[in-house]
């Protein structure tokens, strides 16, 4: 017997940090909005400026967030690990895709279809204010970690000459 | 050479001013050529003496904030002048020395009219120089060569402060001969066995009542004309503290930055080396030169400078000078000579400065005016070495040995790790270099070259591993050597790291770039004994999968899987498969639970701060984090003073450090 | 005759020598002379380089490529502002040499001034003369790979260039106040003991401090050097009592273009009133 698509989604919910600490009734509402996405290597989640339907939390496998940049190709700039969010712009207006997703193993992805997420969001504050939080955090998190990267503490100075 | 107590009235003697020639010739006898006062220049210069006439008889000194001036007395008196801009570090430690392999014999000197406070600058000095684990044997063979004469002040200079010190004005220690100037002559006291020798010589009578009642009231005057303008007590803690004051920003308006503090200041002991050649390099000497915490180039690495502005170079000065010159040499730095004060351009009073910037409790302020307690006759605290003021000992192997020579090695193998870095494979038998603990350096001397440090990647039952990355000429030299080549090493050096610490805990190993180099060490070093350690996990980030050090090892290492092996990168391109991120985010909860754990750190000091917040945000305590610092670093033995950090030595007491000792001193800007 | 095989060490035959250039602009020919000055060493220097263009010296011309391009003087016309342009292209390392190129010169005190004002009141037809406005450093004008500072340049600093060249080493330029010089070499400081006005705190070293060796005050000619409190210094001797026009006209010297020093003059200038100096003074 197949198991609930629902259940399969709360399970999956419940074991991310962004799920755990939800009260269950809140985390089941929110379960019944997604479903669970699976991937093979190279299968593009998302298009960089297309629009951003879906808001997803990785629960298995490696996502490689891209830009591209014309005299380098695509150039990866993060990937998303189990646990962090992908594809907020289905939240945040104007719910364009910043980058491109695309797995680079196989993946699992807890998938919210766009807009039946906005308008539960909008109909519900308890939701809403379970919800906005949580990936506020994920948003912060990756700004913080986004700096360091920029700082580029890496890069070796070209030797100096003299 | 230190007399312990004031020798008897038996011994005290005197010698009419008309003698003196005799006592000039009798250490010109001794076969010693004599240093002492001349006029020069409109200064009182030290410089060789032949005679009285080259004294500066009848002539006195004023100074102050940025001015000296010589006047003309109407008496003979020779020696009231206090001290002028040059000081006996001239001929212990002379401006330029050369840098050979084996110390030249030093020509037999005499210092005539050592002062009280050059006398305790002497003693200091000797405590750098030859006082730690690295001695310095230029100095420590110019030292013994020179026999003290000291001279006791019957003047002060208005910038003199030797009261506030300790140091002076009564000379108690650390002579051969001492005078003490009265009109009609010197009362003499012999302070060692030379000197005794000398003063037997001359035959002196025994200096009567009379004589040695005036000696004792000159110094009580001096005293009492200085005063004590600079209250000391629990200075040096307060001056550490103040490393965030407004101060340093209103006072590097004020400073040129010029360096002649440094230069005047008889305890200042930073030096450079430079390197001359031929235009082919051959007939490549060494120099060692006066260099100055001031310099541009004092904290200057490939890529950076940690003290780029002016404030934090004279806080860097001012607070080693008063306070962490006690953590590293169990006293004072400052022996209140106040040629610091005369002798800057512009007239910056380090009285004042320390008064702004660290100004005593108010309860203390009253004794300002007062003047200072006449000294016991036991040998000055403030001067003598105090142990409990030295870096306690901790679980971390430190080299038993330093050893100071150069060891040449030859190169077996090379290999090309990244566009950038190489790495040496080294033959050498030497036991000491075979030794080399995890975490520990070593300083590579080419002819012609900088000598710069580079970390041991690895140790063998028959070499070492370097790696290098070129980031100047002397390591890009490096990296394009060849099979066969060959190379001066010296070392090992610094403290390494504290694999005992990891007994029994978990492991958090994060590192980046070549930052992977000194920690691979410590890697066989827990593969060595595994079953002593708990989990160990790796966290690698680098800019590009092209930087990342030792892939196959790596590679190797995540699929044996006795030691977690977890790699981001910064960017990639598309055929990367792994992770792109900071290594920061590599470490979480997960990470550190369970039983107590141990994390080592290497990379940027940037990231080695974002490490440390995430690793605090695990419960990791400070004392269990452990890092490995860069600074500029010349003689990797702490006698030149690059690499100061606070009150450490980054050559010597480190380069690993637990972040509870750092404290604060990542997180202050220009440090 | 020297033996020169003997002199030489020995060395592949293969090694190459840089071909080496030596070109001038606006100024005195004095810091080329300081190669032809380096007597014992100049066997040595010839046979370890090429020299292949020096006016001053040989008759042998190039137009390039050079291995290394001894620059001296400094921008001063519309042609030589093209000129160098060329000569960069053709060089693989660029050294500037002497306050001319380093810093403008003493030729740049009519950056300060009015150009057009000089030349009309010196020349009869001031339409004949194509000068630029400005007297600038090289490196206003393309990249410099090195600078040798100086009025003129240390001979010792240019062996050391040399060596480096020749050796791969980096040049031991140290980037550090006259004052540490004068020390090391036990002068004493002319300002503190004679009161006498002095730039060197705020001057780059490399001259072995020979003015205040000779009781003098250092008058900038290396340079300001980095971090130089110009300001500072300036304002130490206005509160001492000397006035704004003397401040100024201390840091007005042969490297007045460059900064901290121009600003001062700029500051100093605007103390003491100006009266009647720029505009139209064409002394």
């Amino acid at each position: 017997m197949a198991p609930d698509p629902a259940a399969l989604a709360d399970a999956g919910l419940a074991a991310t940090w962004f799920g755990a600490t939800l009260p269950p009734d809140v985390r089941e509402r929110l379960a019944m909005l997604a479903r669970r996405e699976r991937y093979g290597p190279g299968d593009v989640l998302l298009r960089e400026g297309e629009p951003a339907d879906d808001l997803g939390i990785v629960l298995v496998g490696r996502i490689a967030l891209r830009l591209r940049v014309p005299e380098r190709g695509s150039v990866t700039i993060l990937t998303v690990e189990p646990g962090d969010l992908v594809g907020w712009s289905a939240i945040v207006p104007p719910h364009r895709s910043t980058s491109s997703a695309i797995a680079l193993v196989p993946s699992e992805v807890l998938t919210f279809a766009g807009e039946p997420l906005r308008a539960a969001l909008d109909a519900d504050p308890v939701l809403a204010a379970a919800v906005y939080p949580r990936v506020l955090r994920a948003v912060a998190r990756r700004l913080d970690a986004t700096r360091l990267q920029l700082l580029d503490l890496f890069t070796a100075p070209g030797a100096e000459p003299w | 050479m230190i007399a312990a107590a004031p020798p008897p009235v038996s011994e005290v003697r005197f010698l009419p001013r008309a003698d003196l020639d005799r006592l000039i010739d009798a250490l010109a006898d001794d076969g010693r050529t004599v240093i002492g006062p001349t006029v020069a220049d409109g200064a009182i210069v030290l410089d060789e003496v032949r005679s009285v006439a080259d004294l500066p008889v009848g002539w006195a000194a004023e100074s102050k904030p940025g001015g000296y001036r010589l006047s003309r007395r109407s008496d003979a008196r020779a020696f009231d002048h206090a001290v002028g801009p040059t000081s006996w570090k001239r001929w212990t430690f002379p401006p330029r020395a050369p840098m050979a392999s084996r110390v030249e014999a030093a020509q037999s000197l005499a210092f005539l009219g050592v002062r009280a406070c050059e006398i305790a600058a002497l003693l200091t000095q000797d405590r750098v120089l030859q006082g730690g684990p690295a001695v310095d044997a230029d100095y420590r063979v110019r030292r013994a060569s020179a026999l003290v004469v000291a001279v006791e002040c019957a003047t002060a200079l208005e910038t003199c402060f030797c009261t506030s010190m300790g140091t002076g004005p009564e000379v108690t220690s650390g002579y051969d001969i001492a005078l003490t100037e009265l009109d009609d002559g010197f009362v003499v006291r012999a302070g060692s066995p030379a000197g005794e020798a000398i003063v037997g010589r001359l035959d002196l009578p025994q200096a009567n009542v009379g004589q040695r009642v005036a000696a004792a009231d000159t110094l009580r005057r001096t005293r009492e004309r200085i005063g004590n303008p600079v209250p000391t007590e629990g200075l040096a803690a307060r001056i550490v503290a103040a490393a965030e004051s407004p101060r340093w920003a209103e006072i590097a308006e004020r400073c040129l930055a010029c360096a002649n503090c440094t230069l005047v200041c008889p305890t200042c002991f930073c030096t450079s080396v430079g390197t001359k050649s031929d235009l082919d390099g051959g007939n490549a000497t060494s120099e060692r030169t006066w260099d100055s915490c001031f310099t541009f180039d004092f904290a200057r690495v490939a890529g950076g400078n940690f003290r780029p502005r002016t404030r934090d170079r004279y806080r860097q000065w001012l607070t080693h000078k008063f306070g962490t010159w006690w953590d590293h040499f169990g006293s004072s730095g400052c022996v209140g000579c106040g040629r610091c004060i005369a002798w800057c351009p512009v007239g910056i009073d380090i009285r004042a400065e320390l008064m702004a910037v660290a100004p005593p409790p108010l309860s203390e302020t009253v004794l300002v005016a007062s003047v200072a307690p006449a000294p016991s006759t036991a040998p000055d605290p403030s001067t003598a070495l105090d142990p409990s003021a030295a870096p306690a000992p901790s679980a971390f192997p430190a080299s038993e040995t330093l050893p100071e020579r150069y060891v040449d090695v030859v190169v077996t193998s090379t290999r090309r790790e990244t566009a950038d870095t190489v790495s040496l494979r080294l033959a050498t038998d030497d036991p000491a270099l075979l030794a080399c603990r995890p975490g520990q350096f070593v300083m590579v001397a080419r002819p012609a070259f900088a000598t710069p440090p580079i970390s041991v990647s690895r140790v063998h039952q028959d070499g070492l591993t370097l790696t290098i990355r070129a980031a100047g000429p002397a390591t890009t030299a490096l990296t394009r050597l060849e099979r066969g080549a060959v190379m001066s090493v010296r070392g090992p050096l610094g403290r390494g790291w504290p694999v005992e610490a990891a007994v029994g805990r978990d492991v958090v190993v994060v590192t980046g770039g070549i930052g992977l180099a000194p920690l691979r060490p410590l890697l066989d070093a827990f593969l060595a004994e595994r079953e002593r350690f708990g989990r160990i996990r790796l966290a690698y980030g680098a800019r590009t999968p092209a930087d990342r050090l030792f892939v196959d090892e790596l590679d190797a290492l995540a699929r044996d899987g006795r030691i977690e092996v977890e790699s981001t990168v910064d960017r990639a391109g598309q055929e990367w498969l792994g992770r792109v991120g900071v290594v920061t985010q590599l470490i979480d909860a997960d990470a550190c639970s369970g039983r107590e754990s141990v994390a080592f750190v290497c990379g940027p000091e940037r990231m080695m701060a974002a490490t440390a917040d995430v690793l605090a945000e695990c419960g990791i305590p400070p004392e269990r984090v452990f890092v490995t610092l860069e600074r500029h670093m010349e003689c990797g033995v702490g006698l030149c003073g690059h690499c100061q950090l606070g009150r450490f030595f980054v050559c010597r007491d480190g380069p690993v450090f637990s972040l509870a000792e750092l404290g604060p001193a990542l997180r202050v800007e220009g440090l | 005759m020297v033996d020169v095989a003997a002199r030489s060490p020995a060395r592949p035959a293969a090694v190459h020598r840089p071909r080496v250039g030596v070109v001038k602009f606006a100024s005195c020919d004095g810091c080329q002379l300081t190669l032809l000055d380096l007597e014992d060493e100049l066997l040595a220097v010839t046979e370890r380089f090429e020299i292949v263009e020096f006016a001053e010296a040989t008759s042998n011309r190039s137009s390039g490529p050079f291995d290394v391009l001894f620059v001296e003087g400094s921008i001063s016309t519309p042609e030589q502002a093209e000129e160098i342009v060329h000569l960069r292209e053709a060089s693989t390392l660029l050294v500037t040499i002497g306050a001319c190129a380093t810093a403008g010169g003493i030729q740049a005190l009519r950056n300060l001034g009015d150009h057009d004002a000089f030349r009309a009141a010196v020349y009869p037809h001031p339409e004949y003369v194509s000068s630029l406005a400005t007297s600038l450093p090289v490196s206003e004008y393309v990249k410099v790979d090195a600078e040798l500072r100086g009025c003129p340049i240390d001979p010792g600093q240019l062996l050391e260039v040399l060596t480096a060249l020749a050796t791969g080493r980096r040049p031991q330029l140290p980037n550090e106040a006259v004052c540490l010089e004068c020390k090391r070499r036990g002068a004493v400081c002319v300002v503190v003991a004679k009161g006498l006005p002095c730039l060197g705190p705020v001057t780059r070293t490399g001259c072995g401090a020979l003015c205040p060796a000779f009781g003098r005050g250092c008058y900038g000619c290396f340079g300001p050097r980095e971090s130089a409190n110009a300001a500072g210094l300036a304002s130490h001797y206005l509160r001492a009592g000397d006035r704004a026009e003397e401040v100024g006209r201390r840091f007005a010297g042969f490297t007045v273009n460059q900064e901290p020093f121009r600003s001062v003059v700029v500051a100093m200038d605007r103390l003491h009133g100006a009266h009647g100096t720029r505009e139209g003074d064409a002394r």
